[in-house]
């Protein structure tokens, strides 16, 4: 299966002018690894509902994760070239991209918000692959709510004793660093809990419509006690940070859907042009038509907007409204492409998985990292102000 | 341990389309390093690795071919020479003047090549440059071993493995069975282009025995395949019974 198409080429060009070149030998060099290594495994990885792990293995080696930063082994790349990156590794597998997607913005929120020593250590571990981390957010009762968090750091001395549970935690049981929200006397505030601290448990896989090659479960912690140090940043501050990271952390999880959905697209555009019906194919019939430019137009819109939101970022803008309209826009695009191709392949699009599962994946992220409904408010908000 | 390796910008055989009469178009048609070539890129890599040394990989012109070179050096390579040429050359133009290369940019110790292009596969040019060189030359070696002045094969025949040593300096073309290529990463392919790229002008170095190019491709066509579409009608157990059958007959099962 292709990964790289010349309308990666084109959007480089369009965006990095003098660098396309040598970005897009970056890009194609990746996407000939995903084509080989990751995307014939992918049908694999939803049905047996887990294996994704030498595949992020090998993508931390080829350096995926180390593309967007600055230092410590970071290659310095604009956000719209890792963009692009996340975008084949969605394409060729969106689990494995979703997973590493989450690992990196933990890695963000240290490189941006915590100490030297943590850059120095868990940022460069986490780069490398040595570590893989997890994103511990979302409790049972908050989930978009964010301020109504339940689990509590309560400072003994020269540590900090957490307790409360986290829930639809990917990357859960595999990762090394857990990145969680627990509230302090001064507020939510972000920590650094290590897998092997007494009191961390990780419950029984969750079962999922889509998203199966990734791990997702429950995070208890039951007086976990970890040192100050392990402290992200200024106590009661961990609200601030969770929102700015999840501000780039949006953009990739559209450029996720738009890889889906490419992948999506390219199989029913396959199956147009051999199916036959009423004595022509299915890619002559007008109603074929319409949908395949309607499909093509969606998916080229959403890349566009994906870019332009992490040029803002580049730019060093404020992006925060183009971030959540790049992953509104995206990841419902990717439901409705992937919808529209079931539809082409008809009774075989609804029984076949290799058709269906990219629907399944694509209607997460219309949920996770910031629902399409808490971020048309943020939309909304900054258009009209807060409502009353 | 100074090692080079030639490698082809060919056609990329999996992107190649036909025309509604079934004709390649070759026309526009994509390129990327000949497949088996990385093969021959990651013995060389290999052979470094163990014995020391350098690795300078080789290329003959042909449209964007630095881009092959580029990813031979993303791999490992330490430096690359392109040989540009105004006009396509056949295979025995194109082993002279990469014989003339390595004979000017050498001295080399080894000389490796895949077993053929993955788009042509006419697997000509590696004997040919052996001899230009007077060199000896070891072909479709699935295993290679450098010890001391010579090299040791184990070498793919039709129906056995034999095994064959020659003293250095050795033309060796490997089989793709000989190891898995290594992916650059993307740290690597940034790098590369950091690494000394030399271009050539075949004119530079032709003499007296520069020989004329004199094999013409009048014409590329596909290969048709025609399926025997044979349906075995009746009640299914008497056509499983048949097809069974069938299949035994062609030693499929």
């Amino acid at each position: 299966m292709k990964l790289f198409y010349p309308e990666h080429r084109r959007a480089l060009e369009v965006f990095y002018e003098k660098e396309a070149d040598n970005y897009s030998g970056l890009l194609e060099s990746l996407a000939g690894t995903l084509e080989k290594e990751v995307a014939p495994f992918s049908a694999t990885f939803d049905a047996n509902a887990g294996g994704i792990a030498k595949a992020r293995r090998l993508l931390f080696e080829q350096g995926l994760c180390r593309m967007p930063f600055e230092f410590h082994g970071g290659l310095s790349l604009p956000f719209g070239v890792y963009l692009l990156a996340m975008e084949l590794a969605g394409a060729a597998d969106a689990p494995t991209a979703m997973s590493l997607a989450i690992h990196n913005t933990v890695a963000e929120g240290i490189f941006r918000f915590g100490s030297d020593d943590q850059r120095k250590t868990v940022f460069g571990d986490l780069l490398s692959g040595r570590k893989l981390a997890s994103f511990s957010l979302t409790e049972p009762s908050s989930g978009s709510d964010a301020r109504s968090m339940h689990t509590t750091a309560t400072k003994e001395g020269s540590h900090y004793i957490i307790d409360g549970t986290k829930t639809f935690i990917t990357n859960a049981g595999e990762a090394e660093v857990y990145f969680v929200l627990a509230r302090t006397e001064k507020g939510p505030s972000a920590f650094l809990v290590e897998s092997s601290t007494p009191g961390l448990s990780v419950g029984a896989d969750i079962p999922k419509l889509g998203m199966r090659g990734s791990r997702t479960a429950e995070v208890r912690l039951d007086g976990c006690s970890v040192p100050e140090g392990s402290l992200v940043g200024e106590d009661g501050r961990g609200l601030d940070y969770v929102k700015s990271m999840l501000n780039g952390s949006r953009i990739v999880m559209g450029s996720i859907c738009v890889g889906i959905a490419l992948t999506s697209y390219q199989k029913g555009l396959a199956y147009a042009k051999e199916r036959r019906l009423f004595d022509k194919k299915l890619s002559d019939m007008q109603v074929t038509r319409e949908k395949v430019a309607n499909m093509r137009s969606d998916i080229t819109s959403s890349r566009v907007m994906c870019l332009y939101a992490s040029r803002l970022k580049d730019l060093g803008s404020e992006y925060a409204s183009e971030a959540a309209q790049a992953k509104v826009l995206s990841t419902e695009m990717a439901t409705r492409v992937c919808d529209q191709v079931i539809q082409l392949f008809g009774g075989y699009g609804y029984t076949n998985s290799d058709v269906h599962r990219h629907w399944r994946d694509a209607r997460l992220l219309t949920i996770g990292e910031g629902a399409s409904e808490v971020l048309r408010m943020l939309i909304a908000a900054k258009e009209l102000g807060a409502s009353g | 341990m100074n090692v080079a390796v030639c490698v082809k910008h060919a056609i990329d055989e999996g992107e190649l389309r036909a025309d509604p009469s079934g004709r390649p178009q070759l026309q526009g048609a994509q390129a990327k390093m000949s497949t088996f070539d990385r093969n021959a890129v990651e013995e060389a890599l290999r052979v470094r690795e163990s014995k020391g040394g350098t690795v300078t990989v080789l290329s003959l012109g042909s449209p964007d071919w630095k881009k092959s070179l580029k990813e031979a050096l993303a791999m490992g390579c330490d430096r690359a020479i392109a040989l540009s040429s105004p006009s396509d050359l056949d295979a025995l133009a194109t082993s002279y003047y990469l014989s003339r290369a390595l004979q000017q940019k050498g001295p080399f110790d080894l000389v490796l090549l895949s077993e053929g292009a993955s788009d042509t596969y006419s697997g000509l040019v590696g004997p040919m440059i052996a001899g230009w060189m007077d060199a000896p030359f070891i072909g479709y070696a699935r295993k290679v071993q450098v010890e001391g002045s010579s090299v040791g094969a184990e070498v793919s025949l039709d129906d056995k493995t034999e095994r064959v040593d020659a003293a250095l300096p050795c033309v060796v073309s490997v089989v793709s069975e000989i190891n898995s290529p290594r992916y650059p990463t993307l740290l690597q392919i940034m790098q590369a282009s950091k690494k000394p790229m030399e271009e050539l002008s075949v004119d530079s170095l032709r003499d007296d025995r520069a020989p004329q190019v004199t094999l013409k491709v009048l014409d590329v066509a596909a290969q048709s395949v025609n399926r025997k579409k044979v349906i075995y009608e009746g009640p299914p157990e008497e056509s499983a019974r048949k097809l069974f059958d069938a299949l035994r007959k062609e030693g499929v099962i």
